[in-house]
């Protein structure tokens, strides 16, 4: 008997007493350790990923994501037709849908198009008694673009909503996939009204999603049950727990001692011995997004596309993906990662040639050295682990073309304030997608987008492009409108506004009992459809 | 008696304004304020970020914010979270019982262990002994809480499976209301077999990880007060009259070696509440640590000034009690000597 068998027996024998309730999971209860609680559970006037996820398993849309991809498909609207000016859109509501009960709460009545319209009015209408409850700030359906884009909505019958456009949109459709987008009951909403509890419409929701709320303990525990009334079908689990656990090293270690089933976000340290663990599947995927270096175009030299291109052809990004990402990064050519169906390969990508770059920026006009600034986030995002580390690399690269970079960062919030509003000559920034849809990631370097606090950092407006991406919104025909963005991402390369760096990967570590689980590329984490040995 | 609580019922009458000043000034200085920390890469027009900000009243002069939130506590309203919408109070009377709980029970391991450990050092001045448990009080005093908390999670909860990882009970196998907030009580209510037995799987690490500090520094004050005691004249004299060592040590001698003791565990209530979001971070222990953190991250105003005014009450409140007991155990501090 060695040591450590001996150490084991004591403590053993002192722990025997507590050791009564072994951790039997019943087959049917799936855990996920989500990162936090969510800031209520209406959709509308949430703003964090954490918030969505919550409340994604009561709800539905009518448009709705295929799980594990950004294809849409009908959700609460079986059908839907766009009228020939392109700025209608009629929604077939689907019939017999009927929403989940509370303890207090019993639906007298299946889902219509009275609850598509509360959903909708809710977040645009100040007369909705509903507007300004749980403090009435709608940031998704405001950072749409819904107030300019949707002109009006109402219903035709109990079963049919139509949409009018101010100006036709085909990427409306994906913008109503998104969880602020979420039908909830008006009937429901009504009755707290009339108790007097209208706060608690966000805190206790009622939906017609595959799962029924059950409980809440902030911090602590979300429970689901799963809706055996579903219009999808009764899932496959009966109960569904989110295990909150703020902390990414506790996840982990709850996820390896199968105390939770999945579990998001893992730290980039930490994928490596997840993949060696025999009871864990890695899922990974490359991420809808995008981190990249702007050029302030309205700022000399860089108002000359020549000076943009030279500075591309500078900076060693191979370096920058082994040293910053890791792992979790794919070098990205484009503004938009290879998995979208508009993606353009035949783009050529910028070689890294010092040389070059210097020759490029002489016969520019730009001779000696030039001082300029490089602008960093001073927080980690999805798109950019580690954006000083990239702007010190980059810094060294500059300087050996003759470029002297000075780094400049600011608190987050005023970094995002002043890149937004042209202060910087040079910046690190990026995005996440939204909704898969081509549009929702070239408008950020539209004319609009330059506009003091707007999108478009590099301040880059080209008529050509613009154009372009106008008419994508208004052609319904996918060809037509893989061309038009497959145009737009040769004008951007040639023009190189923003030097495109790279598409972080996504890791989402799933206990081996789990059947099905698909990871979504907008990050999202659903749970219909799932299985557990 | 009265007087003297009255008295210093009256002295924490300023301290309560000092820390609300304190605490609303303090966070406007961080950078960022609430509307800009709910803005990601969107960006936000200047006309919502000032709608915005007039909704949540951040367009006020401070002096007037300030006034209307003193007016509010006054009242007992400590505010809204702005980012759940929630009432400040409610929120955290909800996670307030997890934090209690947790410290209560590392607090009474602390005292439990610490000073027999402490009078054993003191008795034992010197010897093999004290010189162990003074080095064990030293590593314990000197452990970062997040390394020995992760170090206990690998050891007892990946590596021999003989505790959970984290939580206060296990989700899959009960679900129960939980009135009081308190798991220990709540589980015992519920009447599921094995709940309470499962409520104290989950407590012993983080119980263990929060009080080591504690427990250290209760050992180490005991032992010097005790050696400072059993040195004075009354002992001596105790010992001549040939009392036993049981009575001369644990009735003599450490009652009065546990006035400093008693101050030292009330003083204590802060950094043990510092500690505890740590280790209820590690544990994933739904107490007021993370509400406050999340506030930070989320420039949530009224939650963390409401959440460290709260916390702030319960410090004063003890340290109050410490007193009291203190005068309670000698006379001459309550007459003011």
């Amino acid at each position: 008997m060695n040591a450590l068998t001996l150490f084991r027996a004591a403590v053993g024998l002192g722990l025997a007493a507590l050791l009564l309730g072994s951790t039997a999971a019943s087959a049917k209860t799936l855990v996920y350790c989500s990162e936090g609680s969510p800031e209520n559970f209406t959709p509308a006037i949430n703003t964090t990923g954490t918030s969505l996820d919550a409340a994604r398993p009561v709800f539905d849309q009518l448009v709705e994501f295929e799980r594990g991809s950004t294809n849409l498909k009908p959700g609460l609207a079986e059908s839907w037709t766009i009228g020939p000016d392109g700025k209608t859109i009629t929604f077939k509501l689907r019939q017999g849908v009927k929403f989940g009960a509370t303890k207090e709460f019993k639906p007298t009545r299946d889902f219509n198009a009275d609850d598509v319209l509360f959903s909708f009015q809710r977040q645009f209408d100040e007369k909705n008694p509903y507007f300004k409850v749980s403090g009435g700030k709608y940031d998704y359906y405001n950072d749409m673009d819904m107030p300019t884009i949707l002109k009006d909505i109402k219903k035709t019958d109990d079963h049919t909503i139509v949409m009018t456009l101010s100006q036709p949109n085909v990427a409306i459709l994906a913008n109503l996939a998104m969880d602020f987008a979420t039908i909830q009951s008006a009937e429901y909403a009504d009755y707290l009204m009339k108790k007097g509890k209208p706060e608690q419409f966000d805190q206790v929701p009622v939906g017609t999603g595959p799962f029924v709320f059950s409980a809440y303990q902030k911090d602590a525990v979300i429970r689901f049950k799963a809706n055996p009334d579903y219009w999808g079908g009764k899932p496959a689990i009966d109960d569904l727990v989110y295990a909150i656990t703020p902390d990414p090293t506790a996840r982990i270690s709850k996820l390896k001692t199968g105390e939770c089933q999945v579990s998001p976000l893992p730290r980039p340290a930490d994928i490596p011995e997840l993949q060696k663990d025999a009871n864990i599947n890695v899922l990974t995927q490359p991420g809808l997004n995008i981190g990249y270096l702007a050029f302030n175009a309205t700022k000399p030299p860089f108002d000359k596309k020549e000076v943009r291109q030279a500075l591309s052809m500078a900076i060693d990004r191979k370096a920058i993906l082994t040293q910053v990402y890791g792992q979790a990064g794919q070098m990205a050519k484009n503004l938009i990662p290879p998995t979208m169906w508009a993606y353009d390969d035949s783009v050529v990508d910028y070689t890294f040639d010092p040389e070059k770059a210097k020759a490029m920026l002489k016969s520019a006009g730009v001779s000696g050295s030039i001082d300029i600034d490089l602008w960093y986030m001073p927080v980690q995002r999805p798109y950019n682990p580690d954006a000083k580390r990239m702007a010190e690399m980059m810094q060294s690269d500059l300087a050996k073309v003759g470029v002297n970079a000075k780094l400049v960062t600011y608190e987050w919030g005023e970094y995002r304030k002043r890149i937004q509003n042209g202060e910087a000559t040079t910046a690190l920034f990026g995005w996440t997608g939204d909704n898969g849809d081509p549009d929702n990631f070239f408008f950020f370097l539209g004319c609009d987008g330059t506009k003091p606090a707007a999108s478009n950092i590099a301040k880059w407006c080209d008529k050509d492009f613009n154009d372009k991406l106008a008419q994508a919104r208004q052609v319904t025909e996918l060809d037509q409108r893989k061309k038009l963005y497959s145009d737009m991402q040769v004008i951007q390369h040639d023009q190189e506004p923003v030097l495109n760096i790279a598409h972080s990967l996504q890791y989402e570590p799933v206990r081996k009992e789990v059947i099905d689980f698909k990871m979504s590329p907008l990050g999202r984490n659903q749970f219909d459809g799932v299985s557990l040995k | 008696m009265i007087g003297f609580f009255l008295r210093r019922i009256v002295l924490t009458i300023p301290t309560f304004i000092a820390l609300t000043f304190l605490t609303f000034v303090a966070i406007r200085l961080v950078p960022g304020d609430p509307v800009e920390a709910r803005v990601g890469e969107h960006g936000i027009t200047p006309e919502r970020l000032a709608l915005l900000r007039h909704q949540l009243g951040l367009d006020q002069p401070v002096w007037k914010q300030f006034l209307d939130y003193g007016w509010g506590l006054l009242h007992g309203n400590f505010g809204t979270s702005l980012s759940t919408s929630g009432s400040v109070l409610t929120e955290f009377m909800t996670l307030f019982p997890a934090t209690v709980e947790l410290s209560l029970v590392a607090m009474a391991l602390a005292i439990l262990i610490g000073i027999p450990t402490g009078v054993i050092a003191a008795v034992k001045r010197g010897s093999w002994t004290d010189q162990i448990l003074m080095s064990l009080s030293v590593t314990g005093y000197s452990m970062p809480i997040f390394w020995w908390g992760l170090l206990l999670v690998m050891l007892f909860a990946e590596r021999l499976g003989w505790a959970p990882v984290g939580g206060r009970i296990d989700l899959i196998r009960f679900d129960y209301d939980t009135p009081t907030g308190f798991m220990l009580i709540d589980s015992l209510l519920s009447d599921e077999p094995g709940a309470f037995l499962d409520a104290v799987r989950h407590l012993v690490l983080p119980a263990i990880v929060l009080g080591t500090i504690p427990l250290a520094v209760v050992a180490r004050m005991t032992r010097s007060s005790m050696l400072e005691v059993l040195n004075e004249d009354y002992v001596r004299t105790a010992r001549a009259k040939g009392l036993s060592p049981f009575r001369v040590i644990g009735i003599h001698a450490l009652r009065n070696a546990l006035i400093p003791v008693t101050t030292v565990i009330g003083l204590m209530t802060g950094s043990l509440l510092a500690g505890a979001v740590l280790t209820e971070t590690i544990f994933s222990w739904p107490g007021v640590g993370h509400y406050l953190i999340d506030g930070i991250s989320r420039r949530d105003y009224p939650a963390l000034q409401g959440g460290i005014m709260l916390i702030s009450v319960v410090v004063i409140f003890v340290n109050l009690l410490v007193d009291v007991t203190y005068g309670a155990i000698n006379p001459r501090i309550r007459h003011g000597g």
